[in-house]
């Protein structure tokens, strides 16, 4: 909502208003390294913006909540409204569950609330931006900055996402999660390209990257309240408008660097939430972990990091409260308590802090309370004033809506907010129209806006925007005066601005490099949705224009990052910062790139939904529109207009792709850290390539065609089950690969560790086709190492391979799996036939072999119940063989007990069966075991005693068992690690605490 | 062989059409049957092969009269199939036969009354055997034998005809005996339990009234099924049923039959005459009853090992195993046995150094422990009444029958 006021406001302003946008993104693009990577990818982002306020509405109207909730309240348009609502929408469904949950079982709904976050959070990333501007140096501040300028790109990826989200709705959880992924810029995008398929930890890891990027306050809400985030998004929106305003104003220069300036305080701010972020992108490395402790990791680290920022927020939201009393109101509701915990948190903290390791702009940060209230005021009156007098009629739609959705259900309004936010950009459009379809109302300025946003994002200093502003203008006019302004496709305009930036712009590469990414971009996005996730065909053709703009965005803030990333590593205040930011720099920069494909399609969605929609919802006829609005944007899709667009977006990318070059350096540089997920989206990268049309199916593809070979040369590499083609940059070779096992055998880590580290060895060599003796000793490896810590389910994986293997004549350690095999099906399978057939199978070598020979001894100790021989043979078995007898002794020992108590009368020394069942761990008397043998006396009566046997002391002293009483009161314990589902190794803290020691 | 004539090839063929639409038109079973029964490899039908094969268009006779043209889905693919018996391209021969059959079925549904039943078990009968000697050349060639597996679902699809009610039930056991055959052969015997289940549910339809060849067989086979799952005394009535039902002049079946009864019998505790071992030539039982008759357990071991492969391949390994309890009873009985004549009085004590000292005879090397061990199994297990002195490793046995018989009853487990 806040977005789509904006835009409104920008388009009203017209000449005026653009120029002040490239004001903004000048200063964008000026903040250094993001100015190349903000240029191409900002204008693609700011299309989508609008597209995605335009989308955002369409969503609304697709999920039927939605739609209700337009229904009853069509007249609440309101920017702050739509804005308030979602912030309770999402407050609501995240403060009752986590964000992971609710995002995973809401998809849809989640989605539509969360383009609304996304916004604001896209908006805070704004302000950065802004801040940035008028200190270069701040861009350097490390990653966190890299991130802030991520959120910026955001910003209207994040309207983007709100579309994708919308789209999601329609298509899948997965866009969702490719929305999330846009918030948190590289974060997200990372995340969301790993997970993809892992819901649950998108949603979480999407969260915390949010608050990073937007603000600690996003974090913070996850955890505690994301109303509160919410809040602060609005403030910062409220911030955005009054510098955009300012901006747009008669000054713009002037007034921009002012405006930055004081927004660099708040950028601090941000900053400091981003280094939290960073703190949070580590956990999402392990992604399991993060997932499990989002909310508590991520407060804690929003906190930290957001102190600075949380000040911010709450200055600024005291300060939205008297323009948004409703806001307010909502946010009470939502809970208010964990934000001012996490406000006196911050504040304790002070906002400084962190923001000085993340940043390096040393004035923001001693002066980052004042700078901030100071802001807070201006923001506020600034706010106020233009919500007054330029946004003018949305405003007061927003209040009244505000009002009115104080009592409506959250959730409804996040819909609202979007819809209403087409009106405005209607209004705003006029001059601006961009896209056919955004012809017709106010979608037009949307795309416009991102256009002239990408634009000035390439600059990188004030000259360099001033340049771009004039290019603008002349382009803007131009278009006016043909009547092809809201004709013409902005979005697919790009290649026009940027030569135009190029030529304002000295730096060209990050541009460039963005572009490089493009084509591969393009055909994993379609492909996905395609194969999976989309099951609109339509839709994935369209998505393919967002996609490119996406990935140029993506392309350039990957390069941003890194460079970022340097700096940070180089400065010294970064110390602390950095670690995390370091981290997060290589993630984002791979991830980001890979991730951004499908975003870039959802968006597309988004944004052709978005068009239709907003004249829809500028009808105020939202209800029909919503159905009517989303098959005509499906239509816009297919026409050849459409097509052409994508063409020319295609050809812009061909130019740039020498660049790719620079691109796979970062990655080298980045392979240090085995990110699983950069190289999962390498590889889907590469798969794409391989598509024609793009249009083909993940499962189409001819896998055998692409039988890799291997490149990669790091020995370690996560596990990461491929849900596409793999990618040979990402692949070891086999020599690389014999590194690994060995290095995994020698290996002091824990089995967990190992166990990963062999599923992707395991991985590697199924995916090359290696079948050979190195495949059977890691998968031998393996068994054994699952033996050894009891894990069965990974055990018999490896033994199913093995057989075939050795069916294959691959030599191996044969005699000792069969005889592993012997004994899991002797005591596990319980099946006579099994049994009968596997004996059967034993050739006479093998049944010469000490390890089968025990097998089989074992076999027969355990048909005929004979526990002696048992638990002798226990004590004598070869190999691993005891891991596996291991899981039997507990059934062996109860059965050899009840036995006894029958058996035997009056009484039964517990020393004797203590030794007989094995529970001392050496027979032979040792001169010096009489402490063991009272270690061993002691457990096996508890062991006893755990089974309901009587236990009596004779006239001697020696504990007895009481064998008539106890041969009734025997029984078998519930086991202690019984878990509800029935497998107690599927226990994840169960698993770690056998398997750490 | 000679080839025969043109006009003799063309009179065969329309020969055997005619005997055909005759057997169809007066529901004469037994020589439709005939003509199916490829397995009998019967002069006429292969004279009938041979004239296929010379004279090539038959598919054109059969067109040529509407008493023939009628039945062309069935007699079209049947010739194929005979065509390529006869020429030993057995894979095709299947292939054609299995869509005979289906063609079969079509028609046999529309048979109100279930005269062509008998026809019907030749053609499952001989697609059974058709896909094994198929699945024979397939592994030849080295590829992988399905047909057999095929022939299975196809056999389901005749049973799932048959399985209503109504006069067709009757045949519906020889298909299962049909389909137990196949699972039995491919090892996928949890197949059978679906089969099972719908004939032994069926309350309608009395399991006597079926045809007594197709209870022997069944019961055979469920039998089986009973011995794999140690499930003894039902194992032993379902054998009992097949045995004394069995056509006495069936040595093999009976034969069968014994394969498994007797280790069941065995683990009930019933010895069977070395006589009826040497009749129907089962002597490598002869080992394992005498070491349960003497209680050497080395004798059975002995047994057990030489005939290793044979008793894993049928199934009766793991039962004849468990014997081994009842040998050491056996031996404990014994002992107790000469204690009793030495000194009654304390013939109920037995000394664990005593048993131990049997075995060692045996070339059994246990030590007390193990020994032991084994004491208080048989105790356990109810082969032994009595108790066991730890103190002073001495077996305690009942003064009152302490060494039960099983009579029929199996060893508790």
């Amino acid at each position: 909502m806040n977005q789509v006021t904006d835009i409104q406001t920008l388009a009203s302003l017209d000449p005026n208003s653009v120029e002040n946008r490239y004001v903004v993104n000048a200063s964008h693009g000026q903040t250094s390294s993001y100015v190349p990577s903000t240029t191409g990818s900002e204008v693609a982002s700011w299309n989508m913006y609008r597209v995605d306020n335009d989308s955002v509405e369409s969503g609304s109207f697709s999920n039927s909540t939605y739609h209700h909730v337009l229904h009853t309240e069509p007249s609440i348009r309101t920017i702050q409204d739509g804005s308030n609502a979602a912030s309770l929408a999402m407050s609501s469904s995240i403060g009752a569950t986590n964000a992971q949950q609710d995002y995973n079982g809401y998809s849809s709904y989640s989605n539509s609330s969360e383009p609304y976050s996304y916004v604001s959070t896209g908006y805070q990333g704004y302000y950065s931006g802004y801040q940035q501007q008028p200190n270069p140096t701040y861009s350097q501040p490390v990653g966190a900055y890299q991130n802030t300028g991520a959120p910026y790109q955001l910003l209207s990826s994040f309207q983007n996402t709100g579309s994708a989200s919308y789209s999601s709705t329609y298509y899948n959880p997965a866009d969702y999660q490719t929305a999330g992924g846009y918030s948190s810029s590289s974060y997200s995008h990372q995340t969301a390209t790993w997970n993809e398929c892992n819901y649950a930890n998108y949603t979480t890891q999407q969260y915390s990257s949010y608050t990073p990027d937007t603000s600690g306050t996003y974090v913070a809400g996850n955890a505690a309240t994301n109303s509160f985030l919410y809040q602060q998004h609005y403030k910062q929106w409220a911030d955005y408008y009054n510098q955009t305003e300012v901006t747009c104003a008669p000054g713009t220069e002037n007034l921009t660097v002012s405006s930055t300036s004081t927004q660099v305080s708040q950028v601090p701010s941000d900053c400091g939430g981003y280094p939290t972020s960073n703190g949070p992108a580590p956990s999402w490395k392990p992604e399991s972990s993060s997932s499990l402790t989002p909310s508590s990791q991520t407060g804690v680290m929003v906190s930290d990091s957001c102190d600075s920022y949380w000040e911010h927020l709450s200055q600024s939201f005291q300060n939205q409260h008297p323009s948004l009393a409703q806001l307010h109101f909502q946010k009470p509701l939502d809970s208010k308590s964990p934000y001012q915990e996490q406000q006196k948190t911050d504040c304790l903290q002070g906002p400084s802090l962190q923001c000085p390791a993340a940043q390096q702009t040393p004035q923001n940060h001693q002066l980052p309370l004042q700078t901030v209230q100071s802001f807070d005021a201006r923001r506020v009156s600034k706010l106020q004033i233009q919500t007054n007098p330029r946004i003018a009629s949305n405003l007061p739609f927003g209040l009244q809506k505000l009002d009115k959705e104080g009592s409506d259900s959250a959730v409804a309004k996040p819909a609202y907010i979007s819809v209403s936010l087409p009106k405005p950009s209607e209004k705003a459009a006029l001059p601006n129209d961009a896209a056919d379809s955004v012809l017709k109302t106010g979608m037009c300025p949307k795309s416009l806006k991102s256009y002239v946003e990408m634009a000035l994002g390439q600059c990188k200093d004030e000259k360099q925007v001033a340049a771009c502003k004039e290019v603008m203008k002349e382009i803007i006019m131009k278009a006016s005066n043909d009547g092809t302004l809201h004709t013409r496709d902005w979005d697919a305009e790009p290649l026009f601005p940027i030569p135009n930036a190029n030529m304002a712009d000295k730096n060209n590469l990050e541009s460039s490099v963005p572009v490089s990414l493009f084509p591969k971009h393009k055909k994993s996005p379609t492909r996905r949705s395609k194969s999976r996730w989309e099951p609109l065909p339509e839709d994935t053709v369209d998505k393919l224009g967002s996609v490119n703009n996406y990935a140029t965005k993506n392309s350039s803030w990957i390069h941003v990052n890194g460079k970022d990333w340097k700096l940070a590593a180089a400065n010294p205040e970064g110390k602390t910062d950095v670690m995390n930011n370091i981290r997060f720099p290589l993630m984002d920069q791979k991830s980001a790139s890979k991730i951004v494909q499908r975003p870039v399609k959802r968006q597309r969605l988004a944004d052709l939904n978005a068009s239709d929609n907003g004249d829809a919802s500028s009808d105020s006829e939202k209800e029909h529109k919503l159905t009517t609005n989303y098959s005509a944007a499906i239509t816009v899709s297919n026409t050849p207009e459409e097509r052409k667009r994508r063409e020319n977006r295609y050809k812009r990318f061909e130019k740039v792709q020498g660049h790719r070059a620079e691109i796979n350096d970062f990655k080298a540089k980045n392979a240090g850290n085995g990110n699983i997920y950069v190289r999962r989206a390498s590889a889907l990268v590469l798969i794409k390539s391989f598509e024609d049309g793009g249009n083909r199916a993940v499962e189409d593809i001819d896998w055998d065609a692409l039988t890799v070979k291997g490149t990669c040369q790091e020995i370690e590499k996560q596990y990461l089950r491929l849900t596409s083609a793999p990618d040979p940059s990402t692949v070891r070779p086999e020599e690389v690969l014999e590194k690994a096992l060995t290095m995994v055998q020698n290996s002091q880590k824990n089995y967990l560790h190992k166990c990963d580290q062999l599923k992707s060895i395991r991985q590697d060599l199924t995916v090359q086709r290696i079948r050979n003796q190195l495949t059977v000793r890691v998968y031998e490896t393996h068994a054994r190492l699952a033996l050894d810590v009891g894990d069965l389910p990974e055990y018999n994986q490896c033994q199913s391979q093995l057989k075939i293997l050795y069916a294959e004549g691959i030599e191996g350690c044969h005699m000792e799996f069969s005889a592993y095999n012997l004994l899991c099906v002797i005591m596990h399978s319980n099946n006579n036939r099994d049994l009968l057939s596997s004996m059967r199978r034993l050739s006479d070598e093998a049944k010469k072999d000490k390890a089968v020979q025990h097998a089989l001894a074992v076999r027969a100790a355990v048909t005929s119940g004979n526990y002696v021989k048992f638990f002798r043979l226990y004590k004598s078995a070869p190999n691993l063989n005891t891991c596996l007898m291991d899981l039997y002794v507990e059934k062996m020992r109860y059965k050899a007990v009840s036995c006894m108590s029958r058996s035997y009368r009056p009484q039964l020394p517990v020393a004797y069966i203590a030794l007989v069942l094995g529970f001392c761990s050496c027979m032979s008397t040792n001169d010096g075991s009489d402490e063991k043998d009272s270690d061993r006396l002691e457990n096996c009566v508890d062991w006893l005693k755990a089974h309901g046997a009587c236990l009596v002391a004779d006239s001697n002293g020696e504990m007895q068992l009481d064998t008539k009483a106890s041969s009734s009161s025997l029984y078998m314990p519930d086991p202690e690690d019984a878990v509800a589902h029935g497998d107690a190794s599927l226990a994840v803290n169960d698993f770690l605490t056998r398997t750490l020691p | 062989m000679a080839y025969p004539s043109m006009g003799e090839a063309h009179r065969r063929i329309t020969d055997y059409l005619n005997n055909f639409s005759d057997a169809v038109s007066y529901q004469d079973v037994a020589s439709l049957a005939q003509l199916f029964s490829f397995s009998s490899n019967s002069p006429p039908l292969l004279s009938v092969a041979d004239a296929l094969n010379f004279f090539q268009d038959a598919n054109r006779l059969i067109k040529q009269s509407e008493k023939f043209s009628q039945y062309g889905e069935i007699l079209a693919p049947l010739f194929r199939s005979l065509q390529s018996y006869r020429t030993g391209n057995l894979v095709d021969a299947y292939h054609a036969f299995e869509k005979f059959a289906n063609a079969f079925i079509q028609e046999f549904r529309n048979w109100e009354s279930a005269w062509a039943l008998e026809a019907l078990y030749v053609i499952a009968y001989e697609i059974r055997v058709l896909a094994e000697r198929a699945d024979r050349e397939l592994a030849s060639n080295g590829k992988s034998p399905e047909k057999l597996k095929g022939a299975g679902s196809f056999l389901m699809k005749v049973f799932g005809v048959l399985a209503g009610k109504g006069p067709k039930r009757v045949g519906a056991l020889y298909v299962t005996c049909q389909l137990f055959k196949i699972y039995f052969k491919l090892g996928t015997v949890h197949l059978c339990r679906s089969v099972i289940r719908s004939i032994e549910t069926a309350r309608i339809f009395d399991f006597e009234e079926f045809p007594r060849r197709d209870k022997v067989t069944y019961m055979y086979y469920t039998g089986r099924l009973e011995v794999f799952n140690e499930n003894f005394p039902a194992a032993d009535h379902k054998l009992s049923y097949a045995l004394t039902h069995c056509n006495p002049l069936r040595e093999a079946n009976i034969r069968m039959i014994l394969k498994y009864l007797i280790p069941v019998k065995l683990s009930l505790g019933i010895l069977p005459e070395t006589s009826l071992l040497e009749k129907y030539n089962l002597l490598e039982y002869n080992n394992v009853v005498q070491a349960l008759k003497r209680g050497d357990l080395r004798l059975l071991r002995h047994a057990l090992q030489e005939h290793e492969d044979q008793f894993l391949r049928s199934g009766v390994y793991l039962v004849l195993e468990k014997l081994e309890l009842q040998v050491y009873q056996r031996l404990v009985k014994k002992i107790y046995f000469i204690q009793k004549q030495k000194d009654p009085s304390k013939a109920h004590q037995l000394k664990l150094e005593v048993i131990v000292k049997a075995l060692k005879w045996l070339e059994m090397d246990m030590d007390l422990d193990e020994v032991e061990c084994i004491m208080t199994i048989l105790i356990y297990k109810n082969l032994v009444k009595g108790y066991f002195a730890h103190k002073s490793k001495v077996v305690v046995l009942s003064k009152q029958d302490p060494f039960p018989k099983l009579n029929g009853k199996p060893v508790n487990s």
